[in-house]
């Protein structure tokens, strides 16, 4: 079976609704209680080996629709994409068909070595042509579209000359993946590097919106006073957020949106009712759109 | 200006082993100082690097604690960072490093207990794969002549020697089981297991000296009567016979008659 025809045996798209991220506490939780829940998005990384653990997954994509978010792809890497590693995504892609697959605007790997997080490139032409090579690669292997989610940061190099707005646009125009907008991403670097959140938002082609992500952050008072945002997925999604996410589908209209958290995990009622405070918000989308959502 | 091959090395150099001198020079300050800012990826970067090994090491971590482990665990990512993405398989050589650790040396199981930790976090995570069919096996020896036979281990399964009796030390830690942990025999001997994946998860058996001689030699791919004289005296059609049943095996192959012929399998 080629990877394109699994997809097609997938549990359908993923619809304009809320979704939650499925983490391992709520594998049984899910399985046995089936929550009233649109979608649930994966971490492509864990589902990769044998045994109970992608077995569980199994068994929930047969109720829910899938979308499975890589972590560990690097897609910035200057090196190629690492061959035995997009194998393996793509031998979970056969098994789980997921509706959406993603990445990050982010770098783990250099040297042959992962380094566990999602690291920021500096926003340059060179890498953006590399980016656009890594992504057309993926895209190529996998035989099918990814999203590129543009990534929460810390810091930012001399170097750097394209607004990471921009090049993000570039990414999607010249190797036709879509983008899944971060707007907890958005606000944490905003807020960090003294960017126009809502200027970035406006600066995102919206026909390639294909997914929206909303976590928790944290705001941490270093030794000199100075408050960094931490994009630890650890709470609910702040106030400030919220309201970026109600800018955010304006402009877009509905689109599926995720609640993350994958730092003090809380139970699961509290994941369903974030999804639920995040699918009033599209509820009131689609009634200002004028039409009902696509599922 | 950096390439972004050398921007990458000078940042992999600093997240890893905390040398940010050459990395620094490429981050703006902006309020904060470029190490402060690199610190942050650092400090993600050895937190997940250590909860992986904590997770692949449950029981060297009850045995050690915590601040034990994680100055163990930051020495070791920094020698040698994961070579790939998936944490799961991060990594084998943990419990060579804890051999060799000189702070470990006053725990004398502490290498075995990782080996068997590492075995159990394999037969976890490994690939599924079916187990042998005993009628293909033996109507493929009826068919050869002379056959010797060769399997293929199931990927979980995993062989641990070791000097101490670290499967009754690895159940007491894991369990918090004072009372246990206090009534093994540390001069017990030296303890032979094998590790492999069940429906009802890892199960840890102990076999005696000459089988799990035998069940090494076929997991290595050495040929059924290698494996006898490597094994000593076993009834090796008995041990044969429960690896299949367990589901030790998922393939064969037979070379037929006396000269090596390369390896014909049955797909």
């Amino acid at each position: 079976m080629s990877i394109a025809t699994a997809a097609a045996t997938a549990r359908g798209p993923i619809p304009a609704r809320a979704g939650i991220g499925l983490r391992f506490p709520h594998h049984r939780a899910v399985a046995e209680t089936r929550p009233e829940i649109a979608w649930l998005e994966v971490h492509t990384e864990n589902y990769l080996g044998g045994g109970a653990t992608p077995a569980w997954l199994d068994a929930i994509r047969r109720d829910y629709p899938i979308s499975c978010h890589g972590v560990g792809l690097s897609l910035g890497t200057a090196e190629r994409v690492d061959r035995h590693h997009l194998g393996r995504i793509g031998r979970a892609i056969e098994r789980f068909a997921p509706a959406l697959i993603s990445e990050h605007l982010s770098w783990s790997v250099a040297g042959g070595h992962y380094l566990a997080d999602l690291l920021p490139l500096p926003l340059t032409e060179e890498a953006l042509a590399i980016v656009c090579r890594n992504v057309n690669e993926t895209q190529e292997f996998l035989r099918r579209r990814i999203l590129v989610e543009n990534p929460s940061s810390y810091l930012r190099y001399w170097h750097s000359v394209i607004p990471e707005w921009e090049f993000l646009a570039a990414v999607a125009a010249r190797t036709g993946c879509g983008i899944l907008c971060d707007v907890n991403n958005i606000y944490v670097s905003a807020q960090n590097h003294g960017w126009d959140a809502s200027a970035y938002l406006a600066a995102l082609p919206p026909a390639a919106i294909g997914e929206i992500h909303l976590a928790g952050h944290a705001t941490r008072r270093l030794d000199d006073g100075t408050i960094l945002r931490i994009d630890d997925h650890g709470s609910r999604v702040a106030p400030t957020v919220w309201a970026l996410y109600a800018e955010a589908l304006d402009r877009f209209g509905p689109v599926p949106t995720l609640i993350e958290w994958d730092t003090d995990i809380p139970p699961l009622a509290t994941l369903l009712d974030e999804a639920r405070s995040a699918q009033a918000r599209l509820d009131r989308c689609n009634g200002k759109a004028g039409h009902a959502d696509a599922a | 200006m950096p390439t972004l091959h050398e921007l990458q090395r000078d940042v992999a150099r600093a997240v890893i082993a905390g040398d940010d001198t050459a990395a620094a020079m490429h981050v703006v300050a902006d309020g904060l100082a470029p190490a402060a800012r690199l610190a942050v990826y650092r400090n993600t970067v050895v937190a997940s690097l250590t909860t992986a090994l904590r997770l692949s090491y449950p029981a060297v971590y009850r045995l050690v604690g915590a601040a034990f482990f994680e100055s163990a665990a930051q020495l070791f990512l920094a020698a040698r960072p994961p070579r790939g993405a998936c944490l799961d398989d991060y990594d084998p050589g943990f419990a060579e490093f804890l051999a060799d650790f000189a702070p470990a040396a006053t725990i004398p199981y502490l290498a075995g207990v990782a080996r068997l930790d590492w075995a159990v976090n394999r037969a976890l995570h490994a690939p599924d794969a079916d187990g042998l069919d005993p009628g293909r096996l033996a109507a493929a020896i009826a068919a050869a002549n002379e056959p010797r036979l060769r399997f293929v281990p199931h990927p979980s399964v995993g062989l641990v020697h070791a000097e101490h009796p670290v499967d009754a030390i690895w159940r007491a830690v894991l369990a918090q089981d004072d009372a246990a942990m206090a009534a093994i025999e540390l001069d017990a001997g030296p303890m032979f297991l094998l590790v492999r994946r069940t429906a009802d998860g890892p199960a840890i058996a102990r076999l005696a000296p000459a089988a799990w001689r035998f069940a090494a030699s076929l997991c290595a791919g050495r040929t059924l009567e290698e494996a006898v004289a490597t094994a000593g005296p076993v009834d090796a059609a008995a041990l044969l016979a429960g690896h299949l049943i367990d589901g030790v095996f998922t393939d064969f192959a037979v070379d037929e008659g006396g000269s090596r012929q390369p390896m014909e399998t049955f797909p």
